[in-house]
């Protein structure tokens, strides 16, 4: 009888400790490998969140735009859920030159990348396309922002999702593409 | 694509020195047939077998090759 | 980054990107005929033309065009340049070829069914074995009507009449003879739908066994219906390997054959030069120039002969003469208009420099 209890003992004993220790490795590894950009696109998602308010979208626009359920989105412009340690990198990437801030955006969040960057950013480009384009669309595939569209065999420039990175004109086999910066919010 | 030769199947007809287009541009005594009076052309026989002087005049228009009766000139 | 990837099948290859769209590029080597205009208007050099005259003469194991894939960018513009669609680009799985917003050379072949006679002169003409004419031809039975008849009891089965009968229509079953049937045929009979009454196995009977009688001779040719007399049939075009050089237009005897070629120009010789190789001969793929035969032995003929009627001035000759002989000059490219200037300056480039 007595034996029987031990056992027991023993094996919630053991239990225990397994789930103690997985769940250090879990904090562990989580926390400071795989958590670390989710808190960094928390930032970006919050700043971005912050900005589209500002501009007069309701939190349903908002939260439809960045691809969050719209709790969080209220959570996050509570300020709740969000280290103010995350607010503070993902505003320094925001102010990295266009092309490090798009890409960085890019690697983290991928197809959302681009709203965030076109809320985020505080320059305004204008992109003209010179009557030497072939309409090849290589720029079209290489911009991250899907700014550029084919029209009648040559690339058009939207200036509105415009980010400035010049890729597009890196891209260009026929150096067609001219980028200007028309505005910078600083 | 280059000009390339066997000496070992050659027989030193000449029939290509005498075909190739370019080499009676350069020498036009070879297209009566005669051997060329001058090593400015392609290629030439040197002691019974075909050798190559000038291959970068060459333009791989195939006709050498089409002319040989042993398979001795190609292009590759 | 986008980058291209390439497949290649035997000589054949395809290039494709896939980013915002799908960009695939095929090249087909088959249909190829090596004249170079694609390399002339890729804006990236990304094209290069392989040693055209030693590829087809001695069937070299090479593509006629190389592509650098890493500088290719996809634009299509050797698709539109390629006056034998040897090169196709598919945006999204849709041939730019069936895109109005490319520009597209103006040509075409046609042959009107209706003037066709289908004598076939024009499928035996086309270098490219591009025709194809399907024909029926009318039913000789009803062509020829008469009466014929053997008397079987008559017959010494002799079979001159079957050796006799041009149209082989009478059919005589030969066979030993044995001491039970001591024949040499077992049956005489006349097909009367190879039957052309013309009487000869009738006079040619030794022993008058066969009665025949032609009704078309005394009754002339109204006894017939003339559409019972027509060839009918359809003629085909293969758009791929048609190239538009206009053989079959001026061969047809009766005008049903319609050419629109995509370029105007002059092709010249300078017989001077010439060392009568071969190779543009052998190069042209629509049997422009050809080495003229003596007509009697000792003559010497031209060195070489050309009949610009074909000729579609795509300069592939003019491209492989190892002697600088030929002279391509294009003065005229009719294509379909576009929008994009940079377009129109590189088919405006295509032509000649004056």
């Amino acid at each position: 009888m007595c034996s029987y209890y031990t056992t027991i003992y023993i094996f919630c004993f053991f239990f225990l400790v397994t789930i103690y220790i997985l769940y250090v490795v879990k904090c562990v590894f989580n926390t400071h490998g795989v958590q670390m950009p989710k808190h960094i696109i928390s930032g970006l998602k919050y700043l971005a969140a912050v900005e589209l308010i500002r501009q007069g979208k309701s939190q349903k626009e908002v939260a439809q735009m960045l691809d969050m359920n719209r709790s969080t989105v209220s959570h996050y412009l509570n300020g709740r859920n969000l280290s103010w340690n995350s607010i503070k990198i993902a505003k320094v990437i925001t102010e990295l030159c266009p092309r490090d801030f798009l890409t960085l955006t890019y690697a983290l969040m991928q197809e959302n990348a681009r709203i965030v960057v076109k809320t985020c950013s505080k320059k305004e480009y204008k992109g003209t396309v010179k009557d030497s384009c072939i309409g090849c669309g290589l720029c079209a595939d290489t911009c991250l922002m899907k700014a550029i569209v084919l029209n009648d065999l040559k690339a058009q420039i939207d200036s509105d999702w415009c980010c400035g990175c010049l890729m597009c004109g890196e891209a260009c086999p026929t150096n067609s593409i001219e980028i200007l910066e028309v505005k910078n919010g600083f | 694509m280059e000009l390339k030769v066997n000496q070992d199947n050659c027989l030193g007809c000449g029939v290509c020195v005498v075909a190739c287009p370019v080499n009676a541009s350069i020498s036009p005594e070879v297209a009566g047939g005669h051997g060329s009076k001058t090593t400015e052309v392609i290629m030439m026989v040197e002691n019974g077998v075909i050798k190559i002087f000038s291959p970068e005049k060459c333009t791989k228009c195939g006709t050498c090759q089409l002319f040989c009766p042993t398979d001795a000139i190609w292009l590759e | 980054m986008v980058s291209n990837t390439k497949k290649v099948k035997a000589k054949d290859f395809d290039i494709v990107r896939s980013a915002e769209e799908k960009r695939e590029l095929s090249f087909k080597d088959d249909i190829c005929i090596g004249c170079g205009i694609c390399e002339k208007i890729c804006p990236v050099e990304a094209i290069e033309l392989g040693d055209i005259g030693a590829i087809i003469r001695t069937g070299a194991d090479e593509p006629k065009i190389k592509i650098d894939e890493d500088k290719c960018v996809l634009c299509g513009m050797c698709n539109v340049g390629c006056p034998v669609n040897a090169l196709k680009l598919k945006i999204d799985d849709e041939p730019i070829s069936d895109m109005d917003i490319y520009p597209h050379y103006i040509s075409s072949a046609e042959i009107d069914d209706d003037t066709c006679v289908y004598c076939k002169s024009c499928e035996t003409a086309c270098p490219r074995e591009a025709i194809t004419i399907a024909r029926d031809l009318p039913e000789r039975s009803k062509l020829v009507t008469g009466e014929i008849e053997i008397d079987k009891e008559k017959c010494i089965n002799c079979g001159i009449c079957e050796e006799m009968c041009p149209a082989d229509a009478i059919d005589m079953e030969h066979k030993l003879p044995t001491s039970d049937d001591p024949t040499v045929a077992s049956d005489i009979n006349v097909d009367k739908d190879k039957c052309v009454y013309c009487l000869i196995c009738k006079k040619v009977c030794p022993v008058d066994a066969i009665k025949a009688v032609c009704r078309s001779c005394s009754y002339g040719v109204y006894d017939l219906k003339p559409e019972d007399a027509e060839t009918k049939g359809s003629s085909f075009i293969d758009e791929e390997a048609c190239v538009n050089c206009g053989w079959c237009q001026e061969i047809c005897p009766v005008d049903a054959a319609k050419v629109e070629k995509p370029f105007k120009g002059e092709l010249s010789i300078d017989t001077d030069k010439c060392q009568a190789c071969g190779a543009c001969v052998d190069i042209c793929p629509c049997n422009v120039l050809s080495f003229p035969r003596p007509t009697k032995p000792g003559e010497i003929a031209e060195k070489i002969s050309k009949d610009e009627r074909y000729c579609i001035y795509c300069g592939a000759c003019e491209n492989v003469c190892p002697v600088d002989a030929i002279d391509v000059k294009r003065t005229e490219i009719k294509h379909t208009p576009t929008k994009s200037k940079s377009w129109e300056k590189k088919l405006e480039s295509l032509k000649t420099k004056t």
